[in-house]
């Protein structure tokens, strides 16, 4: 384990003040010249060199064309070329003096024999120079603190606090839409691709020390340094949640020897037990992935599994109540003092049992904010769900009622979601005790939009909102047995 | 170990039960009280010692699968049982008969399957699930990558979908979890320090009336015997 950021491998590749491109043209169909795209769309405020036979210059950068013929060493080269021709350039980007690269060219041990001769070829050079490389066959890095997104799909969500290493490198860059309709975002992201030189646990390593990072996910089909990653994972876990949502062989019999242990022996169970041990939460979807980790960045960790859900609509409250029974989370009752203070809040028609149910309510700020406090301030609760809907049409329909014109009520609808959504989502943030929502509503809901923005993690349905609280004890149960063991 | 080193010279694909049961017995993972008998005065006299009723089975490295070659009677009750168990086997086998195992009979109605392989990325891999002969067919299993210690172990026990398999049941107690724990783990320690080990089943591991372990059949496959 590394004792700083600077020390990984992958910190050149992540930070670079100035960067080598190769494959990066004129010809916008390239993939080369959609990453340089990219890093110049995000606005990298680093020195960029293109390398090109032919160009003199490269979307509007001075071309080069040899690396030797740089006026300095950049940090790092981007390597986007015919697979036959990378060990050459690899091994001209070492005679440079460059240390680091990302090898995004495909063709190598990921087609078979041939390329797996190549991907020796690309090892041998890089060790002779020392060289560190992500890739082959990988989509790139984003570093969104840094404004560096080299990969080839533009990145437009905020800068944000999952750090995520990828077996896959769609689950980076086509995430970046499905983050940012959340507010969320890539503190860092990784494909690690074939993994020659640099694998999922140095990105572990990395993203350990990664400031802006708070939560790491990663995409995992295969572990290679096995032993290594159990280590890894459970000396960074007690100090940073790690998420992964794992996709290998479902089989039983992938071990078939002549026991019944190697036939029963399914990669999945397997790694099942690997995650465990190694204190890692598994996620068994994409969503799932996100969800948890959205949960975990943004709310304190909860001291049980004690859980008060409030509504204000029955059937979003019991299936909130049936969701935390299958993830591992109870419903106590909750206290005599409790109800007492709750009693002016609640009108004839709601129930102070759990779901705390408010039926009807015209008093949407106690809902949103006042009743929330008063739920967490009872010993018997751990953790707040809280179903949340306030559609823009309904606030208009009241203020029109009470004789609001029509502009004027647009106006004010716009203003008291704004402030109730805020005054929500600070609330949440400065709560001891987890505090999720919930709704049925999406982005076209300004309260949710509004929410979203603020940081306030609202999961799309109770059942997800379950799952991912239920992850959050997950880990603080995980996280207390890795530390009684160390 | 010595029965381990002189199985590997002999190119043994697997040591026989009463072999495996040694090695296990070796690391402190509990197992059946039997003795090997070659002619039949041997068997009835071990028979005695360990006490009706037995169970009498053939006994042999190459008898990786007793059950199927029709060689383990249970539940043996008298002389002349252990006299017809004796001669059906040595009649079964033919020129392959060596000699019988004659082992205590356990009795309990929860059947548990520990194992052991080795996995290319992880190492020594151990294993806990419900045993007995649904156990590929429940595939109620959990693993973990060794070396691991008893708090890690629980959590595996933990991890069954039949968990309450160790609550009490049935009249019979609760399984001694601390026991199973140091088995899993002793497992673990053989996977670590037996090179020549590939894999091993014990199967089944039973737990006792009172809550405590026995491993009743155990299998150890060499190094080159699973290929």
């Amino acid at each position: 384990m590394i004792d700083s950021i600077r020390d990984s491998a992958l910190y050149k590749i992540a930070n670079p003040e100035s960067i080598a491109i190769f494959g990066a043209s004129n010809k916008y169909t390239a993939m080369g010249t959609g990453i340089l795209s990219s890093i110049m769309q995000m606005g990298f405020e680093g020195r960029i060199y293109p390398v090109h036979p032919k160009e003199a210059v490269v979307q509007g950068h001075k071309a080069y064309s040899s690396v030797l013929d740089l006026p300095e060493t950049p940090d790092l080269a981007i390597i986007v070329l015919p697979t036959l021709v990378v060990p050459e350039v690899v091994d001209e980007c070492g005679q440079k003096g460059i240390g680091h690269a990302i090898v995004v060219s495909g063709g190598f041990s990921e087609v078979g024999d041939d390329g797996a001769t190549l991907e020796k070829r690309l090892k041998d050079a890089a060790a002779r120079h020392k060289i560190r490389f992500l890739g082959p066959n990988c989509i790139g890095v984003v570093n969104t603190h840094l404004k560096f997104n080299a990969t080839f799909l533009p990145c437009e969500h905020p800068p944000g606090f999952i750090g995520m290493a990828s077996q896959s490198g769609s689950f980076i860059t086509q995430m970046f839409d499905y983050l940012g309709r959340y507010s969320l975002g890539f503190s860092t992201g990784f494909s690690v691709g074939n993994e020659a030189s640099i694998d999922i646990v140095d990105c572990m390593e990395y993203l350990a020390h990664c400031p802006d990072t708070r939560v790491i996910g990663l995409y995992i089909e295969s572990i290679r340094r096995g032993r290594k990653f159990i280590d890894t994972a459970r000396r960074i876990m007690p100090q940073k949640p790690i998420v992964a949502y794992y996709v290998g062989g479902t089989e039983a019999g992938g071990r078939a020897g002549l026991s019944h242990t190697g036939a029963l022996a399914g990669e999945d169970r397997i790694y099942d037990g690997v995650l465990k041990q190694s204190g890692v939460i598994r996620a068994h979807s994409i969503e799932e992935l996100f969800d948890i980790c959205w949960c975990l960045g943004t709310c304190p960790l909860p001291k049980g599994n004690r859980v008060v859900v409030q509504t204000h609509s029955g059937g979003p409250g019991a299936v909130a109540a049936d969701a935390c029974s299958r993830n591992g989370l109870e419903l106590p009752a909750i206290e005599d003092g409790t109800k007492q203070k709750l009693a002016e809040y609640i009108p004839h028609t709601g129930t102070m049992n759990n779901p705390v149910d408010l039926t009807f309510t015209n008093r949407n700020l106690d809902y949103f904010v006042d009743l929330p406090k008063i739920l967490l301030q009872d010993k018997n609760v751990d953790a707040l769900l809280v179903y949340m809907m306030m559609p823009r049409g309904m606030i208009l329909r009241v203020a029109e009622s009470m004789g609001v014109a029509k502009e004027e009520a647009r106006e004010a609808a716009v203003k008291f979601i704004k402030d109730q959504s805020t005054q929500m989502a600070d609330a949440m943030r400065n709560s001891d005790k987890p505090w999720i929502g919930y709704s049925y509503y999406s982005m076209e809901s300004d309260f949710i939009a509004s929410l979203y923005k603020a940081g306030a993690p609202v999961m799309p349905g109770p059942n997800r909102a379950a799952r991912a609280l239920g992850a959050m004890g997950q880990y603080v149960e995980m996280r207390n047995k890795i530390i009684s063991l160390n | 170990m010595e029965i381990i080193n002189q199985a590997v010279a002999a190119n043994q694909q697997a040591l026989s039960e009463y072999q495996a049961k040694l090695v296990l017995a070796g690391y402190g993972i509990c197992v059946t009280r039997e003795k090997l008998a070659a002619d039949r005065d041997a068997a009835v006299a071990a028979a005695r010692e360990i006490g009706f009723p037995v169970v009498v089975k053939g006994s042999g490295a190459n008898l990786m699968h007793k059950t199927e070659s029709g060689v383990v009677f249970v539940n043996i009750a008298d002389e002349q049982g252990i006299a017809d168990a004796f001669e059906t086997i040595a009649g079964r086998l033919g020129g392959n008969f060596k000699e019988v195992l004659i082992q205590e009979m356990v009795s309990g109605k929860r059947e548990l399957v520990l194992g052991l392989h080795r996995e290319p990325q992880f190492g020594p891999c151990v294993m806990l699930g419900l045993g007995g002969v649904l156990t590929e067919l429940i595939n109620d299993t959990a693993f973990r990558i060794a070396p691991f210690n008893e708090t890690e172990a629980k959590d595996m026990a933990a991890d069954l979908r039949s968990s309450e398999i160790f609550k009490a049941f049935r009249g019979e107690a609760a399984a001694d979890m601390d026991k199973l724990a140091q088995s899993l783990c002793a497992l673990g320690h053989i996977g670590m320090e037996q090179e020549n080990i590939a894999e091993i089943d014990i199967n089944p591991m039973i737990i006792t009336p009172d809550g405590g372990l026995k491993a009743v059949d155990a299998l150890v496959v060499l190094k080159g015997g699973s290929h």
